[in-house]
């Protein structure tokens, strides 16, 4: 009885190694998208023109305001609805990206207005302009306080990737699934799901805490 | 050196500064003085921008400084200002502190920004913390820091609002003193302070604000000894 579970699951355990990589692949480059769309979201929504700030905002608020499952069936069954096919990898990267980049620029945004304002008048005073203020003086001190909120955000973005699943990506949920309708071990597999689920956050929160150690050194 | 000619200044529906004329020649120490909330922080701020002006001209060596074509960062490398809480920055020490504007700004280059740093240091008798973060100095030593980091830029004039007011007491002499050496170089500096004995030892001239506008503006002899006013009367009663 026990040996057949342990065989099952050692067939299983390279389908869900394979998912396992898809789903960290899928979330780095949709990690990467969401800091580069949020670092320009936060930017945008702290900087001087209305515009910019508008623009930013709703995008934050559509992003945060809808599920993110519907964001997804948007893009993979929506855009080939009006012409447009990504195929499903790129639909899962883009709406992983696109929806996390709304949540990094709010941590963005809030990172660097909690900088006392002093610094930036600091840094005006002695002659610099205001991209040269963000770029030596605010910037690098908000980034040690979002790493930890970025840390925390990243955690649930791997997390929420299992949703791609739905939209046929053979990620790690997806494989467990596949298993588990030709053998039935919903339990046992989904349970070798989460346990891997979790070594991969785990790993991501130790990450995240050494990345935070190494950015205190200075204070 | 500095002309200010009917400057206004609004936040909003409340008027802070109104209506403000003055001239600061080159090498004078003009104390502002006056109650909190008189708009003492606000004209200072006026005179690098770190406002921006309602109504009225500012000069300073000539070129109008509140003018659609001014340069903003070019005229602030010119003007110095130093804070009450001191505003270093806390992610680079203090030669760092010192050369990031000369390197960033001006395009120094990094050596002769330190050796500039480093005579600034000395200057301001901080040579020893050179490598040092400002969470680890003291107050009277970070606004010591701030004042060289201000310098660096060679400024031609030095802003100062109440740059000893967050000090602890046995620590305001230390400050002064580096003040009153600089003031003795003959630099053109505005220090708005509630240290009466550095504005009648040191003070060419002392303004005295209320409300908004400078009530009465004399030498300091003048200023505590016999002022004309009576708002300048009964406020020196209150601090004397
Ligand atoms: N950014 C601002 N927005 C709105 N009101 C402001 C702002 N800055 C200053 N004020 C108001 O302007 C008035 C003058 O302020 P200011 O800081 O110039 O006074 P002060 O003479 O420097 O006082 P203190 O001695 O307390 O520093 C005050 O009533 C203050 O509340
Ligand atoms: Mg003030």
């Amino acid at each position: 009885m026990l040996v057949d579970k342990i065989e099952i699951l050692q067939q299983a355990f390279p389908h869900l190694m394979r998912g396992a990589a898809v789903t960290v692949r899928i979330t780095t480059f949709a990690v990467m998208i969401g800091i580069v769309i949020g670092t320009i979201l936060g930017l945008a929504r702290v900087s001087k023109s209305k515009i910019l700030q508008g623009v930013s905002k709703t995008y934050i608020e559509f992003f945060r305001g809808t599920p993110l499952l519907i964001q997804l069936f948007l893009l993979h069954f929506g855009l080939p609805n009006i012409g447009i096919d990504l195929g499903n990898y790129l639909a899962a990267i883009l709406g992983l990206g696109l929806n996390s980049g709304a949540y990094v620029g709010e941590i963005v945004r809030s990172g660097i207005i909690s900088i006392d304002k002093g610094q930036m008048e600091a840094a005006r005073s002695l002659g610099m302009s205001y991209y040269e203020a963000m770029r030596y003086v605010i910037l690098p001190q908000a980034i040690k306080r979002v790493v930890p909120p970025l840390g925390n955000e990243f955690i649930a973005l791997l997390k929420d990737s299992s949703l791609v699943s739905i939209i046929a990506v053979q990620d790690l949920t997806r494989q467990g699934r596949l298993i588990i309708s030709r053998n039935y071990e919903s339990f046992l597999i989904f349970s070798a799901v989460a346990v891997i689920y979790f070594v991969m956050t785990f790993m991501m929160t130790r990450l995240v805490n050494w990345a935070e150690r190494r950015l205190s050194v200075s204070d | 050196m500095i002309k200010v000619k009917d400057l206004h200044k609004s936040f909003g529906d409340l008027e802070v500064l109104k209506g403000i004329d003055e001239e600061i020649t080159k090498g004078e120490v003009v104390v502002v003085i006056g109650p909190s909330g008189s708009g003492k922080s606000t004209f200072l701020r006026c005179l690098n921008l770190l406002e921006d002006i309602t109504a009225g001209e500012v000069f300073i060596n000539g070129a109008q400084i509140n003018s659609p074509q001014a340069n903003i960062n070019e005229i602030r490398q010119n003007t110095g200002m130093v804070f009450q809480h001191f505003n270093l920055f806390p992610h680079k020490n203090v030669l760092d502190n010192i050369t990031l504007a000369p390197v960033k700004v001006k395009g120094v280059k990094e050596k002769k920004a330190e050796e500039i740093a480093y005579d600034l240091l000395k200057k301001v008798g901080l040579k020893d913390k050179a490598m040092a973060y400002p969470s680890q100095l003291s107050g009277g030593q970070k606004q010591r820091i701030a004042i060289a980091r201000a310098l660096a830029m060679q400024p031609e004039v030095m802003l100062f609002d109440e740059p000893t007011s967050a000090l602890d007491p046995e620590m305001v002499g230390e400050v002064l003193a580096v003040m009153k050496e600089l003031a003795h170089e003959g630099m053109t500096m505005v220090v708005v302070t509630h240290e009466m004995g550095f504005a009648r030892e040191v003070g060419d001239r002392v303004l005295f604000m209320d409300a908004g506008v400078i009530v009465e503006a004399d030498n300091p002899e003048n200023i505590f000894s016999n002022p004309q006013e009576e708002r300048t009367k009964s406020f020196l009663a209150k601090i004397l």
